[in-house]
Parts: C-alpha cells; structure tokens; sequence
C-alpha cells in the first residue's frame, strides 16, 4: 500500500496529524502514474507500442506543477496552523470536458486540442479552493459521446485497470480508471446518461450523478445541456460525500443550478438503513434493445451474476433493517434509451454548431473557397464519428418536419419516466420508497474493440443509468462484488431529487456491511503487476 | 384604373438600454469603443459557458409590452434559434419562439390631418413581442472578414405589426411614435442610426377593398424613419406599376440604398430557413410572478398620448400645444410642475415653453430636466409679471439670465434693480427729457400725428433699460404733449 492508494478521507488525516505532507502525497501519486499510466493520449500517437495494451493512459494533460505549487501552499498553511479546505493536499484529477484555466480543454476532440481555456469551471474552482491539488485532465469519450472511451481523438484511449484488455467504461473512462489504479484518490467525471456510474462500476469505483443542478455545470463543455451532471468519482463512498460537499451548491453562473442550500453530506453518513423502503423493479432486471434487421425490441434478462449481486445487496440491506419492496414497477424505462437518443442529439448539434473554425479550436489548414467550405472543411476534419452521428441525428430529429415526431414525443416520453419516479417515491404513494435498487449496468467491463462501432447497442450499456438522467434524480454506482471473470460488478441506488445523502447513507452501509467480504480483497490487474 | 391601397407589417428590433448585456456583465453600448473590447467567456461562446439572464432586460421589455396593451405571459421560455454565421459566436442565438414574453396588443397612431384628408387613428395590432440577444457585426475589408462580439448579448426586443398599416406615412407615423414612446419609457435609446432601433418593412398591394394578400417584399436596412417612408413609398409605387404592366410580384427581399434612393434586390425569398426552435436548457423559463409583476407595474408611467389627452382636457390647451409638450417626457414634465408652481393660466405657462423655452432647449442641446431654468423659477418669473413687477421684456430676458446663471429671478430682478419703475416722478422725469431733446417730433405729433406716441413710449424705454410701466409712459406723454 502506498499514500496514493489511501483514500481521500484517510489522507486528510494524516495531513492534518502533519503525519504526511501534501507534497509527499502528490508525489506519490505521481510516481504511480509514472508506473501505470504509460503514454498520455495524442492526436498524433503514431504506431501503436507493445507497452500500450499494458498501461492505464488514463491522462491526456499532466499538470504536476500546477499540483505541486499547491501542494506547497498547503503545507505552508498547515505547518502554519492556519486553517485549510476540506479537501486540502488530497489530489484528484479532471474529466477534460472541463475547462480549467491555462490548461489545454480539449473534450477528447481534435476540434478542440488546442483551445486552452481563459477560465476555470465552478466545480474545478471550488475544488482547488478547498485545497485539492489538481493533477490533470484524464481522458473521456470525444465530447462524453460514449461508452468505453475508445472515441476520444486522444489515443492510446484508456483502458481498465481491472483488467487490461477492457475498457474502463465512458465516457468519464480516464476519471475511473485513474482512481481505480491509485493515481487520484477523485475525479471529478460527468453523467449525461450514466457516464459516471457506467465507468465506476466498469472500474470497481463509486460514481455519484448529483441531482440535476445540485452541481453547477459552468464550464462543463455541454453534451445534452438538459441531462448533464458533473460530479464525483471515488474509491470509497465517504470520500464521494467529502467531494460532493465542496463541489455542489449554488452558482451565479449558471442559473439551472439549484438555489437550495448544501446538507452536510458526512453528518449522516453512518446512521444505517433501518426504518428505509429500498426498493427493486424487475424493469431493471431486464434490458430491451432493437434488433437491426427485424426493426423489434428485443428482451433479455441481465446476466445472473449481476442480478444476484444486486439480491445480495438487497439481502444484506434487509439483514441491516431496511424494508426491501419488490416489484416496483419502472414501465418507461424501456423507453428510456430511444427518449435519450432524440433529446440528447438536438441539443448536442446545438452545443456543437460553436465549433466552426472561427473563433477557437481547429481550423482546416486548407485552401477554401468561401466561409461555407471553411465551415465544412473544419468540422468534417476536427471533429471524429460521434460527433458527426450526432449532428446528423440531431440535426434530423430537430428538423421543422420532424420535431413533432421525434423531439416533441421524446420529451412527453421524459415526463413519463419522471413519472415512474415520482410515483414510486411518493411518501404518500403505494412504494413509499426511499431509494431503487438496480444493477447499474447490463454488463460488466466489455472487451476493447468489442462493441465500439455499433453505437446503438454501445448506447444500451446505458440503459440503466439514463432513466435518472431524463427524471433529474440523483444516483449512486458502487462496487458490490466481482463477476466470473474478475471484472467489478456495480449496484445504483436512485433517489428522489436532492437526497444524495440518503442515497450516499444507503451506499455506506453497504459498504460497511462488507468490508470483510473477500471480493474487496481483490485488486485491478495493473496493481497487481505493479507488486509483483 | 383599378385604386390599390398598400399592406404594410413593421418587424422592429429594439435595442433595450440596460447597463450591461442580457446574459453576462458586460457593458451592453459599444458605441464609442473599439472593437471587441466589451466581450467575456460568455458573450463569445466559449465552451462551457452559461447564460445568466438580466432582469432589467425583462422589466424594460416588459414595460414596452404594457405600453403596446399586451399582456405579459406569467411564464415564458427562452429558446434557441439555430444558424451558422461567424457573428453568432455559439451557432445559435437565445430568442423566445412560441411563447414569448408578451402576447397580444396594439399601438394607436395618430394621423395629423392634411390638405386632402382630416385627421384620423390608425390601430396597429402587434403580433410578437419578444426578447433575444444581439449578434456581433461583420465587416469586409479588402476581402476579409473581421468580427466585432461588442454587440453579441446586447438585449433587444423583437416587435413585429399587423399587416395593418397602409401608407408609407402611416408606416412613419408609427416609427416615430414607437421612437418616442421608447424614449419616454426610458427603454432604449430609439437611435435609428446607431442602430438602436432597426426596422425591416413587409409591403404589398391590393385592389382598394380586397381582403386577400398578394405576394409581399421585405425592404431591409433602413436607417432612419425618412429612409423607411422613401423606401416603402418607391416600393409602393414599383409595384403598382408591375401590376399594371401585367407582371407578378415576388417575394423578394430589397435593400433600400439611401444614397442613390432605390431598392435593390439582395436575393429571391428562399424557402423559409429552419431554424430548429428549441427550449433553452441553459435558462429556467421566465416566470414573472405576482410580486415581480407588481414591481415592473409600480414602474408604468402615463403615456405620451394619454398625457396629451390630458393636458388639452384638465389644462385647456389647444391639441397643437399639446402635442408638441407631450412630444417627449421631461418637457411635460416641466410643463406640469411649473403649471402647478404657477397657478395661473396653463397656457401662459404653455406659450413660454413654446416659444422661449423649445428654442432655449435646441440651442443648448439640452432636455428640459437639465436646465437650470427649473419649472420653480419659469413660475417665479410669471409671477413676477403677474404682480407687474417687472415688464413682459424683462421677464423674457431673465429667462436667460437665469439659465446662465443658475439664480433665482428674484434675486437677479433685485440685484440688478431690474424691477419695473412705476414711480410716476421718475417716468414724468426721463419723459420731459425726451419731449425736450426731441422738438421735430414734437412738433409732427402736436401737427396730429398721434401714433407718434409710441415712438416717444420707446425712447422712454430705452433711456429706462425697458424698466419703465410702458401703460404709465404713456399717459405722461400724452398728457405732457397735449398740455403745451
Ligand atoms: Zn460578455
């Protein structure tokens, strides 16, 4: 065990014993990169290297120097005896959909390889205030367009620590892997249809998709401005608390931002389940997904594995006295993929039509025209296929003809998922839940190269996380055992809006309850080459 | 020949004069700055960045919207309006689409009457009323394109007519009292050539008496409300004769070329452009709720033509007088405190203001809050003419005077000694003087040219500064003519 592979919460008292130093943190956590992450994504990556396929590439931009200088100042204050931040010394590193100022912002795009930011995104800025030390910006599916990482301009893409020949989930992919490999203790990732809680259950992590607006999204590089979510990637669920409590609350910059006071996210922590209506629904026990050539939905169960992993978890909840109501019907969430993939696509060509060539990012270095062929030129070489697919779509969905059809429908289709919840939260309802339990995802951790390319059947990986994305519920992924193969399995817990800390209380006692089951003994692949 | 009448629609963008943008901090005039020198994250689309919506954007639009009868929506939303162009620095501009900030409404525009024709009220209805953001501005230089974000978030209103106007003059007509009904409410500057108010004309013709449309044309960048009346009225006129030549009109969009005084064609009207209208997820719809709604009521002032109503009704005044006072606030507004510091007759105070004041006014370039000739001290100065204190020319030139100075009338008419002397002896004095150094005239007046008494009440004056009862003069004179 080294300082990097302690938890946030662990390493903030020792710092504040002054029984390590910021410093000394920081360079352990350095020095892990340096062992595991190998070569950080480029445009320009050249042949692919032997090493690569044994290395995280979780970074696309290193900023130690930013880190250190920090991490000095934090000592300063705490030999000092003056008072620090909540998160002072502890390192965590950034989705690059944020921009961060004087860094490279890149989205994993070549569009925007080399926009370096003017100023600094109100979740990254409450961060370094509370005196973490940011290490970098980690890699990402091209503008969060997926659900592996393997579409980033940015290669080698990252890969799962777990296991190396899998993708660590996406599309906030490097945010979970470099906290899985013990390069950060956090990442601060974005969830737009569960990019999150996919990858944190792909990489044995907790991801929490904050209610939407608990988080302000200034100077998150949008996605589907209606459904993004910034918020925090952690090995354990009290340092998710801890993150969460710095990074949510109000923001003058962003007026969708909920104007509602912070809760203490720890004082709760560990008061139990007892007296709690969890809830289970067999329409997350199954995932629906159209079949290409008949144009049919198809139904198959979740595989066992993960099924089980979650009636353990209801189990064991149930042995802590929690109330465990089965049947918790969830009709919409069928629905749920086919809604998101018409929302999310109008609004990202929209947040995409910036991107010209004009002002920043890449511009085609070709002779043109008119302003039009430089239009064209630009965005057909800066930006790679997802974005492409998804100005299409978007572009098509959104037309005068179609809207009524397509957009107009998918949003009355919204209010019905949202009307799932609301029914099966209402105090006064038939369920009277506190919290849904389900699998967060359909799989567990897929091979690299195996589904990227079908961008249908990669959207299905979120079928699961995308309902509380369309209903603006808070979710919790957390480690809840391993698969035959090794390979993490992650349970959700949903919750009404703004009860992450019922949420986050659910996930810690979980948590507690098994800290001695041998599945938690277990450690990515990368860390065990690193001891052997 | 057939009679055609024109169909005329005003769309109207109007700039709101908020101190800053409508979606960040920055100063919202550029005017007198450079290029590209009131710009942030915000206003220049950089990635990641959030509007933030300013509320007296929303109130002053909102105002406008009370003034044109609309009713003001409890909820609106914003929306996106989706197109490429380099000044649109995120490749859309937040507008309102279908359910905008008001609904509904009209504007009265009075007619004045003409040789051919009395005067008459044409009612304009107003179709959309809406807020959005401004675009920057592009400019060609020598084959390059350079852009100026100043203007990108500048808050304006979208406002668009009925097809209810039917002359180039009622077109004009309305401009200028939608001009100084902005400036009145204090909105928007109303500066055509800045830009501050910007109108594009929709115009087609009809046999008199149809009620169908004929194909329209849309008249673009005209810089002032003289450039409108020319343009549509040579549109008017260009169309009529096509008509009558046999040949269709077409939907044609023209630019008005104010030097050489013609339309020119900028293009065919294309299918209508897809703009991809959606809900703004960036923003919470605008809900202006009771305590919000109260507060932007609180703000509503009487309007120029409801004040001209009223002056000719409460004060007596004659419709012209009144037309001119009201023709912008502050002048009323003098014109009302100092009726009420007067008391006396409002249409004294009235004749002031028209003939002294008016010109005082497009001297200095002044408004009539700023003079320092305040309402208080025009009603001291009437008063003092009422009590015969002083005489009519003096109470004129201390106008002046107290413009300049900026002290009380009182003060200057007893420092200066400026009083009118009605001391018989002195006048009977300064008049035997006159007759003595004047034995020609005498002589004429005495020979029965007796309208030579005023000559001798102005020699009186003038050797009195004009300080002398001009009525006392003048019963001296005659008496000390006819007696010797
Ligand atoms: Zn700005």
């Amino acid at each position: 065990m080294e300082l990097c592979d302690l938890s946030a919460h662990e390493l903030s008292l020792l710092l504040r014993q002054r029984r390590v130093s910021a410093v000394e943190v920081l360079e352990s956590c350095l020095q892990r990169i340096s062992q595991v992450d190998g070569r950080p994504g480029s445009l320009e990556p050249g042949a692919p290297q032997p090493e690569d396929a044994e290395r995280v590439h979780a970074f696309i931009t290193l900023t130690a120097e930013r880190a250190r200088a920090q991490a000095e100042t934090v000592d300063r204050r705490l030999a000092a005896g003056e008072p620090v931040g909540l998160l002072a010394g502890i390192p965590f590193t950034v989705k690059d959909i944020f921009c961060v100022k004087g860094t490279p912002s890149t989205a994993g795009s070549r569009i925007l390889a080399n926009f370096v930011a003017p100023y600094t995104a109100t979740p990254v800025a409450r961060l370094e205030a509370a005196g973490a030390l940011m290490l970098g910006k980690v890699n990402l599916d091209e503008f969060t367009y997926g659900s592996s990482n393997e579409s980033s301009a940015f290669r080698p893409t990252p890969r799962n620590p777990w296991k190396l020949d899998r993708v660590p989930g996406g599309s906030s992919g490097g945010s979970t892997a470099s906290v899985a490999a013990g390069e950060a203790p956090l990442s601060l990732g974005t969830d737009t249809a569960g990019s999150i809680r996919q990858p944190a259950a792909f990489c044995g992590v907790v991801g929490v998709k904050p209610t939407y607006g608990r988080v302000s999204r200034y100077g998150l590089i949008a996605f589907g401005s209606s459904l993004d979510c910034p918020g925090p990637i952690a090995r354990n669920v009290v340092d998710a608390a801890l993150m969460l409590q710095v990074i949510a609350g109000p923001d003058p910059h962003d007026s969708t931002a909920a104007n509602l006071p912070v809760p203490d996210y720890l004082a709760a922590l560990e008061e139990g389940v007892r007296g709690l209506r969890i809830g289970l629904s067999p329409d997350y026990f199954r995932i629906t997904f159209p079949d290409a050539v008949r144009g049919e939905y198809d139904q198959q169960p979740i595989p066992g594995e993960i099924e089980a992993a979650v009636r353990r978890a209801a189990d064991i909840l149930a042995d802590l006295g929690a109330e465990i109501v089965e049947n918790v019907p969830m009709p919409n969430t069928r629905y749920g993929i086919p809604a998101y993939f018409v929302i999310s696509r109008v609004e990202a060509a929209s947040n995409l039509h910036r991107y010209d060539g004009v002002k920043y990012g890449y511009r085609t270095p070709q002779p043109v025209q008119d302003l039009h062929e430089m239009y064209r030129k630009t965005r057909n070489e800066g930006f790679g296929l997802q974005p492409k697919l998804r100005i299409l779509m978007g572009m098509y969905v959104s037309a005068a003809q179609y809207s009524a059809q397509y957009y107009q429908r998918a949003l009355r289709v919204r209010t019905l998922i949202r009307r799932d919840f609301e029914q099966a939260f209402d105090p006064q309802g038939k369920y009277r839940l506190h919290a849904l339990l389900t699998p967060t995802t359909p799989t567990t951790a897929f091979p690299v190269g195996a589904v990227y390319g079908d961008s249908v059947l990669m959207q299905y990986a979120d079928q699961l996380t995308v309902p509380a994305n369309h209903a603006g519920i808070p979710g919790i992924s957390i480690p809840a055992g391993l698969d035959h193969e090794g390979l993490p399995i992650g349970i959700q817990f949903l919750g009404p809006d703004f009860s992450e800390a019922l949420l986050l209380r659910i996930a810690r006692a979980f948590e507690r309850a098994t800290e001695e089951a041998s599945w938690r003994r277990a450690r990515p692949e990368v860390l065990q080459r690193l001891v052997a | 020949m057939t009679d055609y009448e024109a169909i005329i629609g005003l769309e109207t963008h109007i700039q709101l004069n908020t101190q800053t943008k409508i979606f960040c901090a920055c100063k919202a005039d550029s005017w007198y700055d450079p290029p590209n020198t009131n710009i942030c994250p915000v206003c220049t689309g950089l990635p990641g960045v959030l509007p933030v919506l300013n509320r007296a954007a929303v109130e002053k639009a909102a105002l406008l919207a009370l003034a044109m009868h609309a009713e003001i929506n409890e909820v609106s939303y914003f929306d996106r309006k989706n197109y490429f162009y380099p000044d649109l620095p995120k490749g859309y501009q937040i507008s309102q689409y279908d359910r905008p900030l008001a609904s509904g409404g009209y504007m009265e525009v009075p007619m004045p009457a003409t040789p051919e024709r009395p005067a008459y009220v044409r009612r304009v209805n107003i179709i959309k009323l809406h807020i959005e953001e401004d675009a920057g501005k592009t400019k060609n230089v020598n084959g390059r394109r350079w852009i100026d974000f100043n203007r990108c978030g500048v808050p304006l209103v979208e406002m668009v007519t009925g097809p209810d106007l039917r002359s180039a003059d009622e077109a004009a007509q309305y401009l200028i009292r939608l001009r100084q009904l902005l400036r009145w409410l204090g909105i928007s500057e109303a500066d055509m050539e800045k830009g501050h108010l910007r109108c594009d004309a929709n115009v087609s013709i009809r046999p008199k008496g149809a009620t169908y449309f004929n194909p329209k044309t849309e008249i673009k960048n005209v810089n002032s409300i003289e450039n409108v009346r020319d343009a549509i009225q040579h549109e008017i006129e260009r169309q009529i004769r096509e008509v009558e030549a046999g040949h269709a009109i077409e939907a044609w969009t023209l630019e008005w070329d104010e030097d050489a005084g013609v339309l020119r064609k900028m293009r065919s009207k294309e299918t209508e452009a897809d703009y991809r209208y959606f809900k703004e997820p960036d923003l919470l719809p605008l809900r202006i709720d009771a305590a919000w709604k109260a507060a932007i009521l609180a703000q509503r002032v009487e309007l120029p033509l409801e004040r001209r109503q009223r002056f000719i009704e409460a004060y007596g005044l004659p419709e012209y007088d009144a037309e001119i006072l009201t023709g912008e606030r502050a002048l009323s507004d003098y014109f009302e405190q100092a009726v009420q510091a007067y008391g006396g007759d409002p249409k004294k105070v009235s004749n002031y203001l028209m003939n002294d004041i008016l010109r005082m006014l497009n001297e200095s370039g002044k408004s009539a809050a700023e003079l320092r000739l305040t309402p208080a001290y025009l009603a001291e100065i009437l008063k003092l003419a009422d009590a015969g204190t002083i005489n009519t020319s003096t109470a004129k030139a201390l106008l002046q005077r107290v413009e300049e100075s900026g002290r009380s009338p009182r003060e200057i008419v007893e420092a200066e000694g400026l009083a009118k002397v009605s001391d018989a002896e002195a006048i009977r004095a300064v008049c035997h003087e006159v007759i003595t150094e004047n034995p020609n005239e005498v002589a004429t007046y005495r020979k029965g040219k007796v309208t030579l008494i005023a000559w001798f009440v102005g020699q009186v004056m003038k050797k009195m500064r004009g300080k002398a009862d001009p009525t006392l003069a003048r019963q001296i004179l005659e008496e000390l003519l006819k007696g010797e």
